[in-house]
């Protein structure tokens, strides 16, 4: 009885009772979600337009945020001033070595393979993932660096305002990521909806040999798609290395997507997002509300947990795509 | 209020002065290549002034006849009106008739034109025109197909109309010329021909003047209050006197816009899109609609389900009593409204039903059941009667005065009588001239003092004062024992179940009532996928005992209700069997307006009517079937016969 | 499609693609062994022969999807040993597959707009904004879109999602795709199969009509022998990846060689 109590009645209980507080930890779970959401975002396009599951998309991130600090600091020593110029300059380098690793990419590893069944394009990524470890390391160096947030003019500090008797702080770095994941998810969205790359996109991911009769380039279209995974790698680079640090394991962050994959579907771009917040928002109030009477760590197994049970009831997550059979 | 056939007596007349009055104001909708299309009544009087002229130019002149062949289409329509300006008659003929049926009609007709919607109706027309040495032009309205024909006798309309433009606009006396030929025309001549489909016998033309047809559409134009904002849907046959009444004649009275569906199966989409104020139905319609509500229902959600059954009751308890203005008591108006955002509302919507402010159903009887479940959701259905004698309306149901077994009383204007045998006698103000070329049958049809006699029996229901159908005249019979037989009656009523589609009943001169079923394969093929039941082919699934069994309820439950009737008791039902294939119109079975005929199918299933009969427990039938592309084939099965129980009439009397 | 053409009969002209001595190859199984013939404009070319002769192949070679090992394929003048996919689209090759391949998930509007994908010219950033040309342009790709809806009657499905349309009418939605195209040559992958007696009157009466109205050149792979003799001009049979007979359809009708591959007779 007293369990029951503990586990149903006394966390909500302290919910209202410290609103302030509950603010806080959902403002967080908000945040930890946009950041999961947009890991699972690349995720999705590539699985969406080219029917594989990119390992490497943790690597990615990695390397593109690697990537972004090395030729800011290779800019600096070259003589650029340091500041936001070289910042910017970064990163439209960086921009454009994703690029580069989208052509190389598709050619290499994509081209080759293109009747191959879906698991020997997987394993490819496993291949690529190490490479990239490898490249990285050789090029970047294996020690842990600091993200360039100021330089690219991203706000530091915390914006605090008082509510119901305490007050809640937000970062102000956290309430950029979550605009920039807004924004960088409404262009995604739109793209698809209104170009025609987009709908293009959408028809190579419904049908491959429909896609190739009907004149539309399988290649151009990987290079496109495989170029916003990069760009949201990025970005995700970029956020999560602000709020701690860019290093190589920065990549065990994306084993957080699979169960946001799992919630929202693998090829639903809002599915991404509302599967990033459940388990993000999640997270966090598990782990502060029921945290102490299952011990710490909820943290690190309730995203699994409720992947688990979708699973096991909804297997095509919230906003996947149901099959549509004719019987 | 002045009629207005005083002032403007023939359509043409009408064209004019909508154009006139309304000018700017949508006359006609037509959906082509996914979009909807819109003419004002200006454009259109401009478009069927040039095509006038330019069918004048063929040769087209007073007195002539000209066919119209085809489904609803603009131009079609507007060829009536345009041969209408030049004092010709308009004869419009069925789309789907076959070759022979349109051979007859244009002999009869003597046409020397005809006006087509497509290389289909061109086709069917030159494969018999060796029999029509009169036909000079045909003019179509869509090219496709039609290209690489020889077009020494053939135009397209869009070519007659350009042709027509051009001449008007050198020569300004062909427009005064024009006018002059409208105002010819007088109010008695005759407007159009329509043939009817027989039941019996072969097609009557019946001639329809403007004055009159006018005068009738006035009448009830008032009578249901529509105006120039109107919209209606035609997706009924053009050549049926209920489509040239209610949305042609209507139409061009009140100045409302008629619309054109893209086709045949876009129709109910198309019915969604227009949102239609007025609109009629079949019978067999509107069955199919609800049918179809009820099997999606079938397949929802559980809640979804327990939702929609328990505010249909709700509609049931007082859907009615608010359409019919009755008082309700303040939870019902509440517990209603809620029906109406989540039920209701919802489902007219999707029906295309949301802004009718009245709909009509007529040509067979209407289920009580089907009836009030249209009224209580809030569809203001009503019924009329009529036929093309009397240019459509002899009775028709005021708003408030609304029930689902009777026909409402005489319309505006019409006087009934009923004969001492029961049939009903009708004159009114939109009645016929006479029969095409046949004054015999016009005589036969008419009494000495100018009634028409309607070759039904009915009579007015003392409660209601209204009319009351039972059953076409000649029909009503009688058992060896005297038992009065009207076998629609009992065929109505067996049709009201979903799951028969046709019946039809036996019994006159006979021992006892029996009858051969059809099953509605959506319901049947429905339940039939629920319940695991396999099936190869509508004959297989027709010859199941599991169906059988279903229908068995159902005719006993018909049983029951008949033995309720002191007059009906003795004829219900001893025996039925379900027939191996569907009753068709391509193979004779039916009229083109889907109504059995009776005679016909007594003569091709006798095989079966002798073993129900004799007491055979099944027989051996084989028929002849024309499929869609006009080859015959052959059918045959061994159908089953069942025998019924019959409910003591005594019986009945003791439980109430 | 071009503007219908006005020269009624004398249709079949030049030689508009030709297959010379193509091979090829699975692994070790040869699927097409030295096949040599030619299409040419105008004309409904049948391709036939037993289960397993190696017709979808060919289909799949002249089209771009399968390269093969030896052998030219010449199309509109140009000779090339391997074409790709995306060069047979643009060069005016369309297709339908024999298990139908339509991006099941869209409408069948949609499927046969995608057809006019490379017929779409507009810049990306007018696109994004949906402004201007790019709409004058959509609604260009819209109306002839209808225009071939009309033509093949499937006005009421054109918002339905294609999975879940019966085979007859997914077929129809394949052809109204390629035909969107304005292709100058048209493959066919069994376009009759899975129909009953009335879908295949239907679809023959579609075909000819493209042929005639259209001047589209048709190659066309079918069972149906009464199909191929009343549709085709011209018929090209194989057996086990090799050629056995070319020629007009009675020609082909009475070869003893054909006669024996359908039997099954050992040669």
């Amino acid at each position: 009885m007293d369990l029951l109590y503990k586990i149903f009645i006394d966390p909500f209980m302290q919910m209202g009772g410290a609103p302030d507080l509950l603010v806080q930890t959902l403002w967080e779970g908000l945040v930890s979600g946009m950041l999961y959401a947009l890991i699972a975002l690349g995720f999705v396009l590539i699985f969406k337009a080219s029917g594989v599951f990119n390992f490497a998309q943790g690597i990615m991130v990695v390397f593109a945020a690697l990537t972004l600090v090395g030729v800011y600091d290779l800019l600096r020593s070259a003589g650029v001033t340091p500041g936001w110029l070289a910042a910017y300059l970064a990163l439209a380098i960086a921009l454009g070595v994703m690029g580069i690793l989208a052509f190389a990419v598709e050619r290499v590893v994509l081209r080759p393979l293109v009747n191959q069944p879906d698991i020997i394009l997987f394993m490819a990524t496993f291949g690529l993932t190490y490479f990239l470890i490898g490249f990285g390391e050789f090029v970047f160096g294996g020690n842990p660096k600091r993200m360039i947030a100021g330089e690219l003019n991203l706000p530091s500090g915390a914006v605090e305002f008082k509510m119901a008797g305490g007050f809640v702080a937000m970062q102000k770095i956290d309430i950029a990521a979550v605009l920039i994941v807004s924004v960088m998810v409404a262009g995604l969205s739109f793209f698809f909806q209104r170009t025609r790359i987009g709908r293009a996109l959408r028809a190579v991911a419904d049908s491959h040999k429909a896609a190739l009769s009907v004149g539309i380039s399988l290649e151009q279209i990987w290079v496109v798609v495989w170029f916003a995974a990069g760009i949201v790698a990025l970005t995700t680079g970029i956020m999560w290395g602000a709020r701690s640090e860019v290093s190589f394991s920065l990549q065990i962050i994306a084993l957080k997507a699979l169960p946001v994959l799992i919630l929202g579907g693998f090829t639903s771009i809002p599915g991404a997002i509302v599967g990033g917040l459940i388990i993000g928002i999640g997270e966090k109030l598990g782990e502060f509300y029921w945290g102490p009477l299952l011990g710490s760590g909820i943290e690190s197994w309730l995203a699994y947990f409720i992947a688990l049970l979708f699973l096991l009831f909804r297997p095509q997550g919230l906003f996947g795509e149901k099959i549509i059979e004719r019987i | 209020m002045v009629n207005t056939a005083v002032v403007h007596d023939t359509f043409p007349k009408l064209l004019e002065r909508n154009a006139r009055d309304f000018g700017a104001r949508p006359s006609m909708r037509h959906k082509d290549l996914g979009i909807w299309q819109s003419w004002t009544w200006s454009e259109v009087r401009d478009i069927v002034r040039a095509y006038a002229v330019g069918l004048s130019r063929l040769g087209v002149k007073r007195g002539d006849t000209v066919a119209i062949v085809g489904s609803n289409r603009p131009k079609l329509y507007w060829s009536i009106v345009a041969v209408q300006m030049l004092g010709a008659v308009p004869v419009p003929v069925y789309a789907d008739a076959v070759a022979d049926e349109l051979a007859f009609v244009l002999k009869h007709a003597d046409v020397r034109f005809a006006a087509v919607e497509d290389q289909e109706q061109v086709d069917k027309i030159q494969s018999v025109m060796d029999r029509l040495p009169n036909l000079e032009w045909l003019v179509y309205d869509e090219p496709r197909g039609l290209r690489d024909y020889d077009h020494a006798r053939l135009r397209s309309m869009e070519d007659v109309i350009a042709d027509g433009r051009k001449a008007l606009a050198a020569d300004a006396k062909l427009g005064a010329w024009l006018d002059g030929e409208i105002a010819a025309t007088k109010g008695s001549d005759p407007s159009i021909i329509l043939y009817t489909s027989g039941t019996t016998g072969t097609s009557k033309g019946v001639v329809l003047s403007g004055e009159r047809s006018i005068a009738a559409a006035t009448d009830t134009v008032n009578f249901d209050h529509l105006d120039e904002n109107d919209v209606a849907l035609a997706y009924l046959p053009l050549a049926w006197v209920g489509d040239h009444y209610l949305n042609f004649a209507q139409g061009m009275v009140a100045g409302f816009c008629m619309a054109c569906p893209e086709n045949a199966e876009t129709a109910m989409a198309d019915l969604r899109e227009i949102g239609p104020t007025f609109y009629f139905a079949p019978p067999r319609t509107l069955e199919a609609l609800l049918t179809r509500v009820m099997i999606r229902m079938e397949d929802a959600s559980a809640i979804k389900r327990k939702l929609f059954h328990y505010f249909i009751g709700v509609a049931r308890q007082y859907g009615e009593r608010i359409l019919n203005g009755q008082s309700v008591p303040l939870t019902g108006r509440i517990l209603y409204g809620v029906g109406n955002l989540l039920v209701y509302g919802p489902l007219k919507n999707v029906l295309g039903f949301s802004r009718v402010r009245t709909a009509y159903t007529a040509g067979e009887a209407i289920g009580p059941d089907l009836f009030a479940f249209y009224r209580s959701i809030g569809l203001n259905l009503k019924q009329l009667y009529g036929q093309t004698e009397a240019f459509l309306y002899v009775t028709c149901q005021p708003d408030g005065a609304i029930y689902s077994d009777t026909v409402g009383p005489a319309a505006p204007h019409v006087d009934i009588r009923i004969a001492d045998n029961g049939e009903v006698l009708f004159k009114s103000p939109g009645m016929f001239t006479g029969y095409f070329r046949d004054e015999a049958k016009t005589a036969e049809v008419l009494t000495p003092d100018g009634y028409v006699k309607t070759g039904d029996a009915g009579f007015f229901d003392e409660k209601t004062g209204q009319l009351k159908i039972i059953d076409r005249a000649k029909d009503v019979g009688k058992l060896k024992d005297g038992t009065l037989f009207a076998p629609k009656y009992i065929e109505n009523k067996l049709k009201f179940f979903p799951n028969i589609r046709e019946a039809v009943a036996y019994g006159d001169g006979r021992d006892f009532v029996t009858v051969m079923l059809n099953i509605d394969l959506t319901a049947v093929g429905s339940w039939a996928e629920r319940n695991n039941v396999a099936y190869a082919s509508y004959q297989e699934l027709a010859g199941h005992p599991l169906v059988y069994d279903m229908l068995e309820k159902n005719v006993a439950e018909v049983n029951r209700s008949l033995a309720a009737d002191k007059m009906m008791a003795g004829a219900q039902i001893k025996r039925f069997l379900i027939l191996h294939k569907e009753l068709d119109a391509d193979d004779g079975e039916l009229t083109r307006t889907q109504k059995v005929r009776r005679g016909f199918v007594a003569e091709r299933y006798a095989p079966l009517i002798t073993a129900l009969y004799d007491g055979s427990d099944a027989a051996d039938i084989s028929t002849e079937v024309t499929f869609e592309d006009g080859r015959k084939g052959v059918i045959s099965a061994r159908v089953k016969i069942r025998d019924m129980k019959v409910v003591p009439a005594a019986a009945m009397e003791k439980a109430a | 499609m071009r503007a219908p053409d006005d020269k009624p009969k004398s249709r079949i002209g030049d030689v508009l693609l030709a297959v010379e001595d193509v091979s090829l190859a699975f692994g070790g199984v040869k699927a097409i062994n030295g096949v040599s013939f030619d299409i040419r404009q105008g004309e409904i070319r049948a391709i036939i022969g037993p289960n397993g002769a190696g017709k979808t192949s060919m289909l799949n070679v002249i089209n771009g999807f399968y390269h093969p090992q030896q052998g030219r394929i010449t199309f509109k003048g140009r000779t090339r040993s391997r074409m790709r996919p995306y060069e047979a689209a643009s060069g005016g090759i369309a297709r339908t597959f024999q298990n139908v391949a339509l991006f099941r998930g869209m409408s069948a509007l949609d499927n046969i707009m995608a057809g006019r994908t490379l017929k779409m010219n507009v810049n990306f950033f007018w696109q994004l904004f949906r402004r201007g040309p790019a709409m004058r342009e959509e609604i260009e790709h819209r109306r002839f879109v209808e225009e071939i809806i009309d033509f093949l009657k499937i006005q009421d499905i054109r918002r339905t999602p294609v999975g879940r349309l019966p085979y007859g009418l997914q077929k129809r939605v394949e052809l109204g795709r390629a035909l969107a195209m304005e292709p100058e040559l048209l493959l066919l992958d069994e376009p009759m199969a899975g129909m009953n007696l009335e879908e295949k009157e239907d679809m023959s009466r579609y075909i000819l009509d493209v042929n005639e109205y259209y001047g589209t050149t048709i190659a066309l792979i079918e069972h149906d022998m009464g199909v191929v003799m009343d549709l085709s001009d011209r018929v090209v049979v194989l057996d086990h990846g090799e050629k056995i007979a070319d020629g007009t359809p009675d020609e082909v009708k009475r070869n003893q060689a054909v006669i024996d591959a359908y039997l099954g007779v050992a040669h």
